[in-house]
């Protein structure tokens, strides 16, 4: 069976370095403002664009921009300067919604990809955007049955973008969903001033809300107060449904999450996907990956709309569901490459052998283990503290731009 | 005094501190970020000095719409 695509966010190199230790085969990112994720307080810049390009290149992993919000005309020239930009540095693609993108995208000969907010939903759109788009995704309102539809269509029609190949198809397989329509919501911008489509979204369909009478003022009971947001989307339980749906990609949400998220998820999936292609997925394995998808953020777990059941199944808590947290403990300081021996100075709380870290860092991406030993202040010891040297062996190099978490339960709000 | 800063690399070039204060906010066509007209750099902060209260309000509003709140506003 045939291989499909993990496509892996990254919000910064952090992200950028875990989606490549754990097997994505392509990464999106934003820069400057012009992405859906303007408001993260870090972002990449159009100078981050050549590093980003060199270290996939190096993995053979793709990379696509992303210029998908609205845009006005004051943006067309920084359009053209990214565009330009992402073609020198040999990005492999843009993800844009917008027409103009899209044109400017073509007439400097780049690889476009049609994002989410375009809303393709049938195979006459998919022809439409074919003449200028290699990939697109599909709305998240399909069900596979559907979606299998159109994939059989391109196939059968020859369906072929303007690299000549046939179109591929994506869809999302596991993060955040939208409570309106893919990606395209105006709560932000009512309530707050705050466009979601200009990447300013500030997440209110997350809050708690009551519903009052006016005339009354009767409030009404309501089962659950977060009437407007929906639980993540995951989709490792019936992946071997989604590859005979016969998509390419499996895009993977999380732009604003923390690089042991994407490290986490991507792995799953990374496994999931090769199980799937070797004949090995079973019901033992998705549970696996499913206790190792709750440690992380999420919003309780549903299967969208892929499967054709019903909308509506609410997250019933504003934050997230993981069953593990991390805490900061301390900072990178030094390296030996002769012993493998990592130094950290203790900063927080303590840490003892037995603990499961986490390291994470603009090159060290994220690196999570068990620690089976280590010595404190120069002596052989289990516990380390506050103010304390930590010094352990590890396979790879420690920086000063490290910091050093314990991972540790997290109680789950009912 | 009233004084307007900008901390401009933050900008998302929305335009509503534009559509709030045409006089003192322009957008650049040149990078899609808002200008603060006659404003002063140090460091990526734009600041404008003025004996003109009449740019207090829309500069106000103008800040309170920033949905990245890089618009500050002080009457001195
Ligand atoms: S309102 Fe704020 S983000 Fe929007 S253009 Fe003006 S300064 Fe930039």
């Amino acid at each position: 069976m045939q291989h499909i695509e993990l496509m892996a966010p990254a919000g910064n190199f952090e992200s950028l370095q875990a989606a490549l230790d754990n097997g994505a085969n392509s990464v999106y990112f934003g820069v400057e403002q012009l992405n859906m994720r303007a408001r993260a307080t870090v972002n990449f810049t159009i100078d981050d664009l050549p590093e980003i390009a060199r270290r996939c290149e190096a993995k053979n992993v793709r990379t696509y921009l992303t210029l998908n919000t609205i845009i006005y005309d004051h943006d067309l020239s920084i359009v053209k300067t990214l565009i330009k930009q992402a073609k020198a540095t040999k990005i492999t693609a843009v993800i844009a919604m917008d027409q103009a993108v899209i044109a400017m995208a073509r007439e400097l000969d780049m690889e476009v990809h049609i994002s989410t907010q375009v809303n393709v939903t049938n195979i006459e759109t998919v022809k439409f955007y074919a003449l200028f788009a290699d990939t697109m995704v599909l709305s998240r309102e399909l069900s596979l049955r559907q979606v299998k539809k159109i994939t059989d269509a391109i196939e059968k029609e020859q369906i072929k973008g303007p690299n000549g190949n046939l179109v591929e198809i994506e869809i999302f397989g596991h993060g955040a969903l939208c409570m309106a329509v893919s990606g395209k919501c105006y709560m932000s911008l009512h309530a707050y001033n705050s466009s979601a489509n200009r990447g300013a979204c500030k997440q209110n369909c997350r809050k708690k809300y009551t519903v009052v009478d006016q005339e009354t003022g009767f409030e009404m009971e309501l089962d659950n107060e977060y009437i407007m947001s929906p639980k993540d989307l995951c989709t490792i339980d019936f992946l071997d449904e989604i590859v005979d749906a016969g998509i390419k990609v499996l895009k993977i949400e999380g732009r604003g999450r923390a690089p042991e998220y994407v490290a986490k998820v991507i792995k799953c999936y990374r496994d999931a996907i090769d199980s799937v292609a070797d004949g090995t997925y079973d019901k033992a394995k998705v549970i696996t990956w499913m206790q190792e998808l709750e440690k992380v953020y999420n919003r309780g777990f549903w299967s969208g709309y892929y499967l054709g059941q019903k909308l509506g199944e609410w997250s019933n808590g504003s934050g997230s569901h993981a069953t593990q947290k991390k805490v900061y403990i301390g900072k990178g300081t030094h390296f030996y490459p002769k012993s493998q021996i990592g130094e950290f100075k203790i900063e927080a709380f303590d840490v003892a052998v037995g603990d499961t870290i986490l390291i994470t860092g603009p090159t060290t991406g994220a690196q999570e283990m068990e620690v089976e030993e280590f010595m404190v202040n120069d002596i052989k010891s289990d516990k380390a503290t506050k103010g304390d040297t930590l010094t352990i062996p590890l396979k790879f190099r420690v920086r000063p731009s490290d910091k050093l978490y314990k991972i540790v339960e997290n109680k789950v709000e009912a | 005094m009233v004084i307007i800063t900008l901390q401009r690399n933050k900008c998302i070039g929305c335009n509503y501190c534009v559509e709030m204060a045409p006089q003192q906010f322009q957008m650049s066509k040149k990078d899609g970020k808002t200008v603060l007209l006659h404003g002063q750099d140090k460091k990526g902060f734009f600041t404008l000095k003025s004996n003109d209260y009449a740019i207090l309000e829309p500069c106000e509003n103008a800040a309170k719409a920033c949905p990245v709140n890089i618009i500050s506003v002080k009457n001195n």
